[in-house]
């Protein structure tokens, strides 16, 4: 779609025949081929791995084809933690002389990742008859479009977002003056120029003002103290974009609590220099931020994060209930935390919304065996009396399920 | 009169048309006070309203308006491994302060210890508590702390400290001079060691050990006895027949968690058991134990000898043989004898005094019955109060004389709490180095020239042989909070021995305790284990086989048969359950705890019997001198002896914290000295009326139930007759249980809590567990005294029968939970509505505090939070603090998952729905149903006697389901049918009827 935007016929003509290149290239795959594709993918490995030289966060890869099966490496490349919970002997021992760090899993095809092995094997070079892929001046620029294309995307989006927090106030705002006007006009009327004789009609819209009046107040103060679209300057320019939508890093990787504790946690600096250790430079901030990491660590002094998702001391929440027995996606709460640089709140974390969910969420009624208490629920469930079984059906719109 | 309970005298006397004024008694004075204040102020005028009205919105609009503050999440640098933020760790550790003991395991939240619980592992607790080990962890965060080394007052570094003080002892050594190290009797090994390797350093010095509860009688007796001092095993499960003479073996007698596990298991009548224990208590004032027995004589303090001496002669007639008898006691100790006769070797006989003759007498009387090797354990002894008192009355003399160079003093006070302090404090000042190894500053840490704060238990690593072969560890649940050091540590520098005491101790076990345990592969999985358990068990006996000798109870009968009775009046000191020997009287959560006798809180006073009171012509709260040394408030007690009059150590301290200066009188100042022994008995006291008042705390008369079927009790026999004696009223009752709304029904859980009247001794460990679990505050003598005291859980006490000579029955009330609940219809803001798991629920966010519920609650469990006493209101004016409960350091003991309330709401208890919330998760992640017994709320954790038990009531086979179904069930008030979920059992008293 982003193609058919573009506007010179001869950018067009290009993109295509790079197109054209890379799916030849997908169809007619010489055996033995160091595709570009291969070289682009290894970006994921080199933040771990270097293909000649002193050992990273992960091992040196010099050889790797050599010492290990292909077919174990395509298994374990995609998804690390699979193969060495299966107790595949190899791949424990990986680990654990490893520090137990763990791979993240890679979405790449068989294919894309014997390319890898075979760009590996051959110590870090694109296969000359390729060369004509390295990309041309022309190249260049139409990535350099596509990537301007998803900035300006991105910001339109958040642009939208904004709006649309605009958008509310204003509607609120030009409500409430056009409201505060009609009334003061009916008002004139009434007692001094009494343009409208029948009564009732000002009778019937001072009601209504005031109706709408008091509807914008309600909201208003209700919403007092909620924080939605609440976007704090940290004090690392931290992308989540960069790291959980590029490089794909699982949030549990570094919110690790999530799954036992109330709190998800910030990671510790320790956690950070799991990788930054050898990873210096971002992609967009150069060293400047990652710097930081390295000083905080050197210094002994922890990080001091801004809190964007605030609750008050009354309530309690459980991360660890929702994302264990709740099942629930970290982005249903957080949102799509892997487009935004800088996390934003995208709810407004009140009752009304956690109950919401509450009353529309089905809990594993069937599945988890701590519901087999609930004798009549799982009778008016077979019966078929009651469709599904949601949170709020078993109590979990209790004021003392988060009140206490 | 016969079957009327009573919750006091007024009570008994009470005139329905009293006139408050008239009747003012002190306590009242200061409600009348405040409405005097109130009608005093003009009425509010159409102006007033107004201003007040703007003010409140435009505040309101201000607060609102202002930008919501920015938090900050500061994870750690290095997330230390096994730690999850938000996530409680436990440790197995030990509380012990000289005189209590408990293994206990610490909850542990974001590196604060929050929560002490029993450790189940034990064999002594049991997992049991007291209110003391409850309350220990708020004295870690103490704001009388000692915080650095300190010299003469001003701050020196350890390096100083160790420089002076290390060569002061050098020199002193050198020349020869006496130098003594003053601690409380030492239980742990690893400690006892350094303390060799120290007296070894330095040849010249002593080490004595000085409890403040002294045994130093028993001692004595068992080393004429058995030709060694000791302190046996006592097996209260054992025994079928109980007597003691005015030991409180269930709150201060040696070790009262242990004995109210053993004694509360020999008297339940749950789980199939037919049988219990016969308990006959001879006391002069009225104690928590005497009021626990089914059979309690009044027995003027000063007459046990006497008394005793009768037992065995009518004991020995019995066995053939004769004995002296004293006449002049009214006690016909005849039917006593045969009875104990007929219980030869499942008996025991135990007395809490500290007189040698007294404990040879009780000791001849065991071996007459042969309850040694049966419910006396020689060969497992209580390695606790281990002190002669004589060693310390010589101390005093040769401090005074010059003699003592140098004084060391370990985790003691005694210029409060030794009889002659001022004695003590005058040989002080002519002692050259005085050190005070102590945790918080007392008495004794103002007049020493060094003082090298130690670490709280918490913080510390040490090693415990509470009993022979029974050892215990404990370790730090928390980096220490100030400039603190091991004292051990402390000695073992001075003795020129670098060594962490941590080190020490570790190479000790690994060198002296290893070698008893089998079946392990090296020391450190030994040490992990037991270091994982808190409590290593060796099986191994003590090492000095003892032999019996009656010639020393023969000259005690002479000596005592040589005396006759006096007619004088007696002063019992005693220890109560809350600050017991007032070392931890700086704990607010102790002093606000109600006595479980008086259910005075913030004060000690003279307990006195009606009889007596009506002759000195006092009433409550009149002020009388006690032998022209001590003047304080009078307390009519009913069952009081009528010429025993009783006060409580531990009060009356005048250099610790905020919350306990100040607070009653010093007791310790009557105390006298019998030649071997402190006497905690004095004969012959004089009493003198004084003029004015002095208003008590009392919880007593505010929760008044007015003669309703509150309490149901029988006696063993009719039990046994008929399971449902004493509950008739129930089976007529639910005859006529009819309603016109649907019946509540819960699907899944519903919560229920049973409570065994029976297994419950009132000591009050539940009432510092609740108050430590749920972030209860601490509201202060005056709020008390208008009747605003804040605990969710209380222990009422009711008397019953005869006012000189009552029976006493207690009963822990909390929110019932009740299912057709009376709080929660007249909620104009539904704040407070029903669960799907039958919990009564209070939302504080949504209370208006309208007071409607707690106005409504037959059971008066709600309480409002009149003032900001926890600090949790956004205006610090608003903030009422008088046990200094808001310090930062003290915020730091708060429960995270539990709200903080703010003023002007209403709280209750919660059946712990924090608790529960966390259990349910865990069996959810781990795919299976909750098990009974899972969800243990704190008050029923902390209690030693098992007496609570919660659960699941739509799960039959759950433990609190068949308590509610067993005939003696039955619920408070529920001919008003508010279907309450939580049920007693009734009391069973083992007595003729």
């Amino acid at each position: 779609m982003m193609i058919f935007n573009l506007p010179s016929s001869r950018r067009m003509k290009r993109v295509l025949t790079l197109f054209l290149f890379v799916g030849l290239a997908a169809f007619v795959r010489p055996v033995g081929a160091q595709t570009p594709e291969a070289e682009k993918n290894f970006q994921q490995c080199r933040a771990c791995h270097n293909i000649d030289g002193p050992k990273l966060i992960g091992p040196s890869l010099a050889g790797i084809t050599e010492r290990r099966e292909q077919d174990w490496l395509i298994r374990f490349i995609r998804n690390s933690q699979e193969v060495i919970q299966s107790g595949d002997p190899i791949a424990v021992k990986v680990y654990e002389e490893n520090n137990k760090i763990p791979m993240p899993p890679h979405n790449l095809t068989d294919e894309q990742i014997i390319d890898i092995l075979l760009y590996i094997k051959s110590g870090g070079k694109v296969d000359p008859k390729f060369a004509a892929a390295e990309p041309t001046a022309d190249e260049a620029s139409a990535k350099e479009a596509l990537a301007a294309k998803m900035a300006a995307e991105q910001e339109a989006r958040e642009e939208e977002l904004a709006a649309i927090e605009r958008d509310a106030n204003r509607s609120f705002g030009t409500t409430f003056i056009i409201t505060i006007i009609i009334l003061i006009v009916v008002l004139i009327d009434l007692f001094i120029t009494k343009v409208i004789k029948a009564k009732f009609v000002h009778t019937v819209l001072i009601l209504v003002g005031l109706f709408i009046i008091g509807e914008i107040f309600y909201k208003e103060a209700a919403g007092l103290g909620r924080q939605q679209y609440y976007q704090p300057d940290q004090p690392i320019w931290f992308s989540h974009k960069v790291h959980a939508g590029q490089n794909q890093i699982d949030c549990k990787y570094c919110h690790t609590a999530a799954d036992y504790s109330k709190s998800a946690g910030i990671p510790s600096v320790n956690v950070c220099m799991n990788c930054h250790n050898v990873v210096k430079q971002g992609k967009i901030t150069g060293t400047e931020q990652i710097a930081k990491i390295q000083s905080a660590w050197d210094s002994g002094q922890p990080i001091e994060w801004v809190r964007i998702h605030n609750l008050p001391d009354h309530v309690y929440f459980n991360h660890a209930q929702h994302v264990n027995s709740g099942k629930l996606d970290c982005a249903e709460c957080h949102g799509s935390v892997e487009t935004m640089h800088e996390v934003m709140q995208v709810n407004d974390l009140s009752m009304g919304w956690c109950l919401d969910c509450h009353r529309k969420t089905e809990v594993q009624f069937t599945d988890n065996k701590f519901f087999a208490a609930y004798e009549e629920m799982h009778a008016r469930f077979k019966s078929g009396e009651v469709k599904k079984v949601t949170a709020d059906m078993l109590g979990g719109g209790d004021c003392m399920k988060c009140h206490y | 009169m016969e079957n009327k309970y009573f919750k006091s005298l007024e009570d008994l006397r009470i005139d329905t048309s009293r006139d408050l004024e008239e009747q003012s008694a002190g306590d009242k004075s200061f409600i009348l006070k405040m409405q005097r204040e109130s009608a005093a102020l003009p009425p509010t005028s159409r102006r007033d309203f107004l201003k007040a009205f703007g003010f409140t919105i435009a505040s309101a609009a201000v607060a609102s308006s202002c930008e919501q503050p920015v938090r900050k999440a500061i994870p750690f640098l290095i997330q230390p491994e096994g730690i999850i933020p938000g996530k409680a760790s436990w440790y197995a550790s030990t509380f012990y302060d000289g005189t209590d003991y408990c293994s206990v395991l610490v909850k542990v939240r974001d590196g604060r210890p929050i929560k002490i619980e029993g450790n189940n592992l034990s064999s002594i607790t049991k997992g049991g508590t007291n209110a003391r080990t409850q309350a220990s962890v708020l004295n870690l965060y103490d704001n009388a702390r000692l915080k650095n080394p300190s010299k003469n007052g001003s701050e020196i570094s350890w390096e100083t400290a160790d420089a002076e003080i290390g060569g002061k002892l050098k020199e002193i050594s050198a020349r020869q001079g006496k130098m003594v190290l003053l601690t409380p009797t030492i239980i742990s090994p690893s400690t006892a060691a350094v303390i060799t390797d120290f007296v070894t350093a330095f040849p010249s010095c002593d080490h004595i050990q000085y409890d403040v509860l002294s045994a130093a009688g028993m001692l004595r007796a068992n080393q004429d006895s058995f030709g060694a001092p000791f302190i046996p095993s006592y097996h209260f499960e054992k025994a079928d027949l109980i007597v003691s003479f005015d030991a409180d073996f269930l709150g201060s007698w040696l070790s009262p968690v242990e004995y109210t596990k053993q004694y509360s298991q020999k008297r339940k009548l749950t789980d199939g058991q037919r049988s219990m224990s016969r308990h006959i208590h001879f006391e002069g004032a009225m104690s928590l134990t005497g009021s626990n027995a089914d059979h309690r004589v009044q027995m003027r303090a000063g007459h046990q000898k006497f008394v005793l001496v009768n037992l065995l002669s009518a004991l020995k007639k019995l066995n053939g043989e004769s004995s002296p008898e004293v006449q002049g006691t009214n006690h016909d100790v005849q039917e006593l004898a045969a009875e104990l006769f007929r219980n030869k070797g499942k008996s025991l006989v135990v007395s809490g005094s500290n007189n040698k003759d007294e404990q040879l007498l009780v000791n001849e009387i065991n071996m007459l019955l042969g309850n040694y090797g049966h419910t006396i354990d020689t060969d497992v002894r209580l390695r606790s109060r281990f002190g002669f008192d004589s060693r310390l009355t010589t101390l005093v003399e040769e401090m005074n004389s010059g003699a003592v160079k140098a004084l060391i003093m370990m985790d003691v006070n005694p210029l409060y709490d030794y009889p002659q302090a001022a004695a003590f404090g005058a040989g002080l000042k002519k002692v050259e180095l005085s050190v005070a190894l102590s945790v918080v500053s007392d008495e004794t840490s103002a007049a020493v020239s060094y003082i090298c704060p130690d670490h709280h238990y918490l913080e510390a690593w040490n090693d415990f042989e509470y009993k022979t072969g029974f050892y215990s560890l404990s370790q730090p649940a928390i980096r220490p909070i100030f400039n603190t050091r091991a004292a051990q540590e402390s000695l073992l520098r001075w003795s020129g021995n670098p060594q962490e005491y941590r080190t020490y101790l570790n190479s000790y076990w690994e060198q002296n305790i290893y070698s008893k345990a089998p079946g392990f592969t090296s020391f450190t999985s030994f040490w992990n284990s037991k270091l994982h358990d808190g409590v290593f068990e060796s099986g191994e006996k003590s090492a000095v086989a003892v032999a019996y000798t009656p010639v020393a109870a023969m000259e005690a009968i002479a000596r005592i048969a040589a005396t006759k009775p006096e007619d004088s009046i007696d002063l019992v000191l005693y220890a109560n359950v809350s600050v017991g020997t007032g070392k931890h009287a700086n704990n607010p959560w102790l002093q606000e705890l109600p006595d479980p006798v008086t259910k005075v809180c913030w004060d000690n006073y003279l307990m006195i019997s009606p009889r007596l009171a009506e002759e000195m012509n006092v009433v409550d709260e009149q002020l009388v001198n006690v032998n022209g040394k001590l003047t304080l408030p009078v307390v009519v007690q009913p069952g009081q002896e009528y010429k025993t009059v009783a006060v409580a150590l531990g009060y009356g301290r005048q250099q610790t914290g905020v919350p306990a200066n100040g607070v009653g009188q010093n007791a310790y100042t009557l105390m006298t000295f019998d030649g071997d022994n402190r006497s905690y008995l004095l004969s012959g006291v004089s009493l003198a009326l004084e003029a004015g008042n002095y208003p008590l705390a009392r919880t007593q008369s505010h929760h008044s139930m007015e003669g309703r079927e509150l309490i149901r009790e029988t006696s063993l026999e009719a039990y046994l007759e008929d399971p449902q004696s004493g509950n008739e009223a129930r089976v007529e009752l639910k005859k006529h249980m009819k309603t016109m709304y649907p019946e509540a029904k819960f699907d899944g859980l519903h919560w229920g809590m049973a409570i065994d009247l029976n297994a419950c001794t009132g000591c009050n460990a539940c009432v510092v567990a609740c108050s430590s679990e749920n972030n209860v505050p601490v509201v202060g003598k005056e709020q008390v005294i208008a009747s605003r005291e804040m605990h969710w859980i209380r222990i009422d006490r009711y008397y019953k029968g005869d006012e000189h000579n009552p029976e006493v029955v207690r009963q822990p009330v909390m929110c019932q939970h009740c299912d057709n609940a009376p709080c929660e219809n007249v909620c104009p803001v539904a704040a407070t509505t029903h669960s799907n798991e039958g919990i009564n629920q209070m939302a504080y966010n949504r209370c208006i505090g309208t007071r409607y519920c707690a106005n409504n609650c037959p059971y008066k469990v709600r309480r409002f939070n009149f003032l900001d006493y926890t600090g949790a209101d956004t205006f610090k004016g608003n903030e009422y603090d008088p046990a200094e409960m808001t310090t930062d350091l003290r915020r730091l003991v708060l429960n995270p998952d539990v709200t903080v309330r703010a003023k002007g709401v209403i709280e209750k208890c919660s059946f712990c729905v924090q608790r529960i919330q966390e259990k349910k998760l865990v069996a959810k992640t781990e795919n299976r149903e909750l098990r009974d017994g899972e969800v243990v709320p704190a008050c029923a954790q902390s209690c030693a006697a098992e007496a609570i038990v919660f659960g699941n009531l739509n799960d039959k086979n759950s433990k609190v389901s068949q308590y509610f179904a067993s005939e003696r069930n039955y619920h408070l008030l529920e001919e008003i049918h508010t279907l309450p979920s939580v049920g007693y059992l009734t009391k069973v008293k083992n007595k003729t009827v």
